[in-house]
């Protein structure tokens, strides 16, 4: 494929896949490349295969291929896992001794056209007296030099990542030199990129990551959260960063803790956030009910990972849409957002807040692991939005009574006031209330109450974020889709023949119907792109709209779409 | 708590009706919070009080202040969270025996080990009122109530021996028929720096009739009446809490000011002198 390549180191978890994978992608971004890292690996800590795949690429790429143009192996589990992933032509380079390749495994570099070769990295660091660990080093340095680029970039990117370690970067800086001098021997691979122009401030950043510095700029000063992945990088980020932010990052003693203090935290009038995955949410979802009937704002990050009950945890998935719509007992307004790249995981995060904030309601936030942990090329800042919180301030607060917190209004939203900033004191009740917050059970009150919360919606869709259309605005094929689906179908509308559009739904609940109408009566044909086995979004979708989709392409075994999926299924239409 | 703050009784009064039953302990113990709030110089509008889902949750809305009545069993990681938003402001939670030692008993435990700075007022009246008489875990062995018509099997949980075994910052045993004492304690309570735990022994005249108001009054003794009692021993204090059966000990059994409050030990919240709430914009 034109201008994009890729490289996938694997090998056993705790062997240095993802070190490598990201020195790499630093040495890349370093000539001006973009990168996208995408990590495969098991749920234990050593053993067990693993790969970190780079996909590179002189534009802006944000999703990986199924197969490799190299392959860059440290074992023999992993080889077997990985071999077929090799594209036509590519090349594998190992070091696992004495490769007996199957017959199948021979059939398949056969028709690939696929060579294999061996390195001896154990004879090379016995040599050195150097443990077998820095077979990566060796090996990566080696495809560097065999790519044709320089070795200075690669040693100055150890050299900063081992600034405090001098041993382990002497150590490191010797097998890159042995490493580079072997490739240099060796024949070029031909990587067929467009020369990049050089950029300033490239950088590699997690989804978790983008979220995490979203929540510290808009003036998140709470987070609590018990780990889970994929969400835990949220929680590792906001801890090491704690002392300066000053925020107070707590992992709680399980998921209902969490949540509930994090509404408690936004009660009394401060920004505080949460995260999980699917187990950790269903444990939350009595807090998201309490949110919606106390009108306290509550956002939390739903890191979606494949189910049900354990499943896979360090795979992908976006099957928990259905969850984060109806969560909770009773009915109540939330607002359901989907992140699917850095952009979005930045600006929905703030958006969140906005949101709960001026409707004082549940934001549920969903990511996926794939877009949580994989690595995306950063080349712009984002910028912030202006925080709203829609609070009464100043002289206003000495003007407020108790009734002005549930007040009736036409837009169903009341006045709201941080916890002792006036005299007016009033109740949050879990129980159904009048405007004060004292109990009802009379049934005219309680009607109007429960009618003013659900008013809300009405507001809410009048400031969510529109569905994006790319691609033409009409046309014979409209895909649609939500949350990493967005990465490689955008990604593969650039390479397939066929003329197709992409519609991308980022507010997944309230949906605006109005809208998605008007955009996709410009279409004949709609076909459903989903990481589920339902097609959630689809259901909605013929439920709200009364539509019907011509195809639905669903998957479930854990993995992304790959670009290359993607652009053969384009051209198949 | 406030400077020259004049704090009335009637500031913390409501216009709602109370719903309770007659007799119900819970009269006594709204009396005493206030009046512990009164002498605190605290207005209505500088405290939190958090309810939990109970019969004394219903009173949420039948006394002043700034108030959240929340879910059953998850009063206490509330609480939590809106005292680390604001950490100048006094939180006070209150729950059930059943809502805290059954549903919310995860939450109670790291409270203590984690020593945030609110109060936690246990309505103990040995059953759950509000769902009309089922056994607790503060039931006594062999009670025979709706959900256990044969007799209660399991064994009951001592609560202050139980807390006072996890090295607590402060423990306080009291009864709904004292509302001097309760008064005295939850002054004390309030003011300690960390998790005050307090447990009322609260007579149900609907549902318990084993633990009636005039049994606990029989066996009630404040540990203030004895020689040589120190709050600051521990072992002393888990062999007075020992007995619920014949002598019941009430008062400040326990407390330990050396131990730092969460809050206080957190590094990143050093040298920082505003609330959390102070920095959503400022940050
Ligand atoms: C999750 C949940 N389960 C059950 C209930 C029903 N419920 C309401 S109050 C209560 C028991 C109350 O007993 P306790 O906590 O001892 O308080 P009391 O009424 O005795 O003051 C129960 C089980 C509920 N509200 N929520």
């Amino acid at each position: 494929m034109k201008n994009r390549f890729s490289v996938k180191i694997v090998g056993e978890s705790g062997q240095g896949i993802n070190l490598m994978g990201e020195v790499l992608s630093k040495a890349f971004l370093e000539l001006g490349y973009y990168v996208f890292g995408y990590r495969e690996y098991p749920s234990l800590i050593k053993g067990g295969s693993a790969s970190y795949q780079l996909d590179i690429s002189a534009q802006n790429i944000n999703s990986s291929f199924k197969s490799s143009n190299v392959i860059i192996g440290l074992s023999r589990i992993a080889l077997s896992q990985y071999l077929s992933d090799i594209s036509d032509g590519g090349l594998i380079v190992h070091n696992v001794v004495k490769f007996q390749k199957s017959e199948a495994e021979n059939h398949i570099l056969k028709s690939k056209n696929a060579s294999e070769e061996f390195i001896d990295t154990n004879s090379l660091l016995d040599k050195l007296n150097l443990n077998y660990r820095y077979a990566n080093t060796f090996l990566v340095s080696l495809i560097w030099a065999r790519l044709g680029f320089d070795v200075e970039i690669l040693q100055e990117i150890f050299k900063e990542y081992f600034k405090e370690r001098d041993d382990i970067l002497e150590n490191n800086l010797t097998c890159i030199n042995l490493g580079f001098e072997e490739g240099s021997n060796q024949s070029l691979v031909e990587h067929g990129l467009d020369k990049p122009e050089k950029k300033a401030n490239l950088e590699i950043m997690t989804g978790n990551e983008a979220i995490a510095r979203s929540a510290i700029a808009c003036g998140v000063r709470a987070f609590y959260a018990y780990p889970m992945t994929p969400a835990s990088s949220i929680l590792e980020y906001l801890a090491n960063n704690a002392i300066n932010t000053g925020m107070i990052v707590k992992q709680a003693e399980d998921e209902i803790t969490a949540a509930q203090m994090t509404l408690g935290s936004m009660f009394m009038g401060t920004r505080a956030m949460t995260a999980t995955s699917g187990g950790g949410f269903d444990l939350m979802t009595e807090t998201i009910s309490l949110a919606g009937m106390t009108e306290t704002p509550f956002v939390c990050v739903l890191a979606q990972r494949p189910g049900p009950a354990t499943g896979l945890p360090t795979w992908t998935q976006a099957g928990d849409l259905n969850l984060a719509i109806f969560a909770g007992h009773g009915e109540f307004p939330r607002c359901v957002l989907a992140c699917s790249d850095l952009e979005s995981c930045h600006r929905l995060t703030q958006q969140a807040f906005n949101i709960a904030e001026y409707f004082q309601i549940p934001v549920i936030v969903l990511t996926e692991k794939h877009i949580a942990e994989s690595y995306f090329t950063k080349d712009t800042n984002f910028e912030n939005l202006p925080i709203i919180r829609n609070l009464v301030e100043g002289k206003a607060l000495e003007k407020l009574s108790p009734n002005d917190r549930y007040q009736f209004t036409d837009s169903g939203v009341s006045k709201r006031w941080v916890i002792g900033a006036s005299k007016a004191t009033f109740l949050a009740n879990s129980d159904e209330h009048s405007e004060d917050g004292s109990v009802t059970e009379d049934a005219s009150l309680a009607q109007q109450m429960y009618e003013k919360r659900m008013k809300k919606y009405t507001g809410l869709l009048k400031v969510i974020p529109e569905p994006t259309l790319f691609g033409k605005t009409s046309g014979e094929f409209l895909l649609i889709g939500w949350g990493s689906v967005k990465l490689s179908v955008l990604d593969a509308i650039n390479f397939a023949d066929k003329n197709v559009s992409y519609l991308h739904l980022e507010v997944l609940h309230p949906l605006d119907i109005a809208k998605l109408s008007n955009i996709m009566g410009r279409f004949k044909k709609y076909i459903a792109i989903e990481q589920n086995y339902l097609g959630q979004m689809s259901k909605i979708l013929e439920m709200e709209l009364k539509i019907s989709f011509t195809d639905k392409w669903l998957k479930y075994d854990g993995r992304p779409f790959f670009v290359d999926e993607v652009i053969k299924y384009i051209n198949k239409l | 708590m406030c400077n020259g703050c004049k704090v009335k009784y009637s500031d913390y009064y409501s216009d709602n009706i109370y719903t309770w039953c007659t007799n119900c302990g819970n009269y006594a113990i709204h009396q005493a919070l206030k009046r512990s709030l009164v002498k605190l110089k605290i207005p209505p509008y500088q405290v939190l009080l958090c309810f939990d889902i109970g019969c004394h949750g219903n009173g949420a809305d039948k006394i002043g202040g700034y108030r959240f009545h929340g879910l059953h069993g998850r009063v206490i990681p509330f609480a939590v969270g809106a005292h680390l938003a604001n950490h100048k402001m006094p939180v006070i939670a209150f729950g059930g025996d059943g809502g805290t030692l059954d549903e919310g008993i995860n939450h109670l435990i790291h409270a203590v080990r984690s020593n945030y700075n609110i109060t936690f007022i246990l309505h103990n009246n040995g059953n759950f009122g509000l769902t009309k008489g089922q056994v607790t875990p503060t039931s006594p062995k062999g009670l025979a109530m709706n959900s256990n018509p044969f007799g209660l099997i399991e064994d009951q949980i001592n609560v202050c021996k139980f807390l006072l075994n996890l090295e607590p910052s402060f423990v306080a045993r009291t009864f709904s028929g004292n509302i001097h004492q309760m008064e005295r304690v939850f002054v004390d309570a309030i003011t300690h720096k960390g998790f005050s735990f307090v447990e009322i022994l609260q007579a149900c005249p609907t549902y318990n009739k084993v633990n009636t108001h005039e049994k606990i009054y029989s066996k009630v003794y404040d540990v203030d009446e004895l020689d040589d009692y120190d709050p600051q021993n521990l072992s002393q204090a888990l062999k007075v809490s020992s007995d619920l059966d014949n002598k019941i000990a009430t008062g400040v059994l326990y407390f330990n000011k050396t131990k730092k409050d969460f809050y206080s030990r957190l590094p990143q919240r050093l040298n920082r002198n505003k609330a959390l709430i102070d920095e959503v914009k400022n940050y």
